[in-house]
């Protein structure tokens, strides 16, 4: 025991957590009495302060600082033996573990656990709206519901599921043995569930969880009782993470790609990331300053949002946007990636434009940072911003149309493989571009105020996170679960998890459409005797919806212990992800391969992405295309 | 750290070595991609400015808290001095010149200590207090955060500086990246203080 405490793990975890709440209380305890203010045993102060030490501690204990500690020593560096490389049985994804392919499985399990727990707030909110009037949760706790829902959803989830992805993913693809920075990699992962555990137990703060939305706008999350402070940690927790990860993703993609691959050489997915890493090093920062401002403002009685003070409210929402418009990118550009990936295997066709659509990636990026205040049409900001933030908002809708159009190129007259992870790419599309043209309704300027805070909103977003981005993790799940798990996923069950999904998404957003345009506004938790018949249909259809992820749940734990054995290269893939064995080897490559073209060659005879030393590890790179040769849907065609 | 990682990659062991796709240092291209994040952090405040002091026109600073622009002039010649005798220790090393790189390390941690203290004398005797009004939340929180950053670059240093005490680091092109990493830090944070220098004193 005593030893167990001393080394890296779970027990030196939960000590040390424990000594980050004593610390904080004896801290805050300590200058009050010093400083002599009234109260000593101030419970929010304290309760702040242990928000900051307690997840500190908390990586102390699991082991994330161990090596920087030593090296601050002062002592010789020890040579790294990799001896936490690899995961022999489940076990190894609870410790400490720098392999990105660790890591990656690290990220995706633990952030779809949140994602169930935020579907599930969001069907509890549901069944509260299944009828007007209010039935079993007060307003507070539905305020608190669907603030705990957004906040899950995007700060634990979506933001870094993708991380999560292009982790496992993108150091294979660039023929890299792993991230530049793996302990700073495993660090990142650890502050994912120090945020996400805070967004859960804002619910036993007094007062209840923070109910502001995830938006926080101020002065409100300034009075706001103590669970919002667990959300403005939390968030300063998610972005340390998400920062941390891009600056990896960066440093590996610019520095650690295999000889031969030139930046026109990488495949989509490192060009997606590359864009979507540079938007976080730079947005993501705003975030945190708009978060500090209200942590300030309340632990510090400072004055950032108190207009009698000179304060400026406005100014909370400039700043939060300049982070989260662009986010809403940094949610979806790996997504687009990854269908890029997915198409043209799927469809046996180089990408059509490959340039162009790595142009677009980057116009998103400038442009993206351009278009924060279509936000705040009904902000009381200056109006001369609005016809501008109108324009470029509109603007950017051409890139966009630039990747639907790619893809679109892509599968003409390819040979389509139907395969699960390819309807999935093909319902995002669909659904994106839906998505998409609310947003350019959204842009204009007198129809956002008309439907301003309705479930017109909702229901845009909705399509564009759920039907777009969340429907390219679901596709890139399945496309690289064989290579994560060296196991095959079942055909039918994804197929059935698709159709459902699909089927009851529509049915729970589109009708919200309809009664956003009648006026039913969103964020409240009762609603006027006219929105009942609607609401019931979405209510149930949500229902629907939930219980379809039961299917991928399923599909996903019972293929992973016991799916078909999964060849190296199941899609007849160029990329060097899928010229190793699946798993990868623990270094992922004996020897770096050479890549001498294009990532994307499908159907040119004699076209190769990457070659392998002698002798070859798995496959010959793929040589001609091997596209005819594939069987039906579902088998697996022989690498 | 990022030294401590330099040295692992010399041990990769059956690890295949990654290809350098790109000529620059990984651990000194990944300090400016953190430098440039940080660059952000400070915009961000530095945008709450913008909109009191600019866009709502309220006065800077209010009526009785005035800022002791003298002080913090002196102050600031201190600071910039340290970003000197860093870059003196970094040449030293880089030329061999081992008295030169630790008389500069030191030199470098008195004048960074010497700010802070002088900073933090100021907060004490500035005769207000951050809630007592938007723009003395701006001013505490960006020299704040400022000071925050001078003292994780104090924390850094003292570790470069025990570490060169003990005869670690070198002239070859390897050796002397865990000082010139902390030190385009220390730059960074010395630059930013320009900024946040002029924004709050001098304008
Ligand atoms: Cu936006």
């Amino acid at each position: 025991m005593a030893a167990s405490l001393r080394s890296p793990g779970w027990y030196r975890a939960a000590l040390w957590t424990a000594i980050g709440f004593v610390f904080a209380f004896a801290l805050v305890v300590g200058i009050r009495a010093a400083a002599d203010f009234g109260v000593v045993v101030q419970w929010d102060s304290i309760i702040t302060v242990a928000l900051v030490t307690m997840p500190i501690f908390f990586l102390y204990g699991i082991g994330c600082f161990d090596t920087w500690l030593y090296w601050i020593s002062g002592r010789p560096t020890k040579p790294d033996d990799h001896s936490d490389h690899g995961a022999h049985s489940w076990k190894d994804y609870f410790k400490v573990n720098t392999d990105h392919k660790v890591i990656g499985i690290q990220y995706i399990v633990t952030t779809f656990f949140f994602f169930m727990i935020g579907g599930l707030f969001a069907m509890i909110f549901r069944a509260e709206l299944l009828q007007p009037g209010m039935q079993f949760i007060d307003a507070q706790t539905f305020n608190g519901l669907f603030s705990a829902h957004a906040a899950l959803m995007i700060f634990v989830f979506m933001v870094p599921v993708f991380a999560g992805i292009a982790n496992y993913v993108l150091p294979l693809m660039l023929g890299a043995p792993d991230m530049a920075f793996p302990r700073l990699n495993a660090l990142s992962f650890w502050f994912l569930p120090c945020a996400g555990i805070m967004f859960l137990a804002s619910f036993l703060a007094p007062g209840g969880a923070f109910a502001t939305g995830w938006t926080a706008y101020a002065p409100l999350s300034d009075q706001a009782p103590l669970g919002q402070t667990f959300f403005s940690m939390g968030v300063q927790f998610a972005g340390a993470s998400s920062i941390a990860t891009a600056i990896n993703f960066l440093v590996t993609i610019i520095t650690m790609r295999a000889p031969g691959m030139t930046f026109w050489r990488m495949p989509l997915l490192g060009w997606a990331n590359f864009a979507t890493s540079l938007l976080v090093v730079l947005a993501t920062p705003f975030i945190a300053g708009s978060q500090f401002m209200i942590l300030f403002d309340r632990a510090l009685g400072m004055n950032f949002f108190d207009a009698a003070q000179g304060g400026d409210t406005v100014m909370y929402q400039h700043v939060f946007w300049f982070y989260s418009h662009p986010a809403v990118y940094i949610m979806v550009l790996p997504g687009f990636g990854i269908i890029s990936e997915i198409i043209s295997a799927n469809a046996r066709k180089p990408v059509f434009g490959y340039r162009m659509m790595a142009f677009s990636l980057l116009a998103i990026v400038v442009l993206g940072f351009a278009v924060w205040a279509h936000h705040m049409f009904v902000a009381p900001m200056q109006n001369w911003i609005r016809i501008p933030m109108m324009f470029t908002t509109m603007l950017i809708a051409v890139p966009t149309g630039v990747k639907i159009f790619s893809w679109l190129g892509t599968m003409w007259r390819g040979v389509i493989h139907l395969r699960t992870p390819m309807i999935w790419a093909l319902g995002f599309m669909t659904m994106f571009v839906l998505g998409g043209i609310s947003g350019v309704m959204l842009a204009v300027v007198p129809f956002d105020i008309a439907v301003s805070d309705t479930y017109f909103v909702v229901a845009h977003f909705h399509y564009v996170l759920f039907g777009g981005s969340l429907f390219t993790i679901f596709a890139g799940i399945y496309h690289w679960f064989p290579k994560m798990t060296g196991r095959m996923y079942n055909e039918t069950l994804g197929k059935w998890h698709f159709w459902t999904t699909f089927i009851a998404f529509n049915a729970t957003f589109a009708p919200q459409h309809l009664v956003g345009l009648e006026g039913m506004p969103r964020r409240v938790a009762d609603y006027a005797e006219q929105f009942a018949a609607w609401n019931m249909f979405i209510s149930i259809s949500s229902f629907v919806l939930g219980a379809s992820m039961l299917i991928f749940i399923y599909n996903m734990v019972y293929s992973w212990r016991s799916g078909p054995i999964a060849p190296a290269n199941p899609w007849n893939a160029h990329t060097l992800e899928w010229q190793v064995s699946s798993p990868p080897p623990i270094f992922n490559f004996d020897d770096v391969p050479t890549v001498v073209g294009h990532p994307y060659e499908y159907g040119v005879p004699g076209a190769r992405h990457g070659i392998f030393k002698e002798p070859e590890p798995v496959v010959a790179a793929v040589a001609g295309d091997s596209s005819t040769t594939s069987t039906d849907e579902g088998e697996p065609a022989p690498a | 750290m990022e030294a401590a990682s330099a040295a692992h990659a010399e041990h990769h062991g059956h690890m295949p070595v990654a290809n350098a796709s790109a000529k620059i240092n990984r651990e000194y291209f990944g300090m400016v991609l953190f430098i440039v994040s940080e660059i952000m952090l400070f915009a961000s405040f530095f945008t709450a400015y913008f909109f009191i002091r600019v866009v709502q026109g309220e006065p800077w600073m209010p009526e009785g808290q005035e800022l002791p622009v003298y002080v913090a002039m002196a102050n600031s010649a201190i600071l910039f001095s340290s970003s000197a005798t860093m870059h003196w220790a970094l040449e030293g090393l880089k030329h061999n010149n081992r008295k030169a790189f630790k008389t500069g390390l030191v030199l470098t941690l008195i004048l960074g200590s010497t700010f802070l203290g002088v900073q933090i004398s100021e907060y004490v005797h500035l005769g207000f207090l951050p809630k007592d009004s938007a723009q003395a939340s701006v001013f505490f929180s960006l020299t704040g955060i400022h000071g925050a950053h001078v003292a994780v670059g104090l924390i850094v240093l003292a570790t470069v500086t025990r570490r060169a005490f003990k005869g670690h680091y070198g002239p070859e092109k390897d050796k002397h990246w865990g000082v010139e990493i902390p030190g385009l830090y220390w730059h960074f944070v010395d630059v930013m203080w320009v900024f946040v220098f002029t924004s709050l004193y001098l304008l």
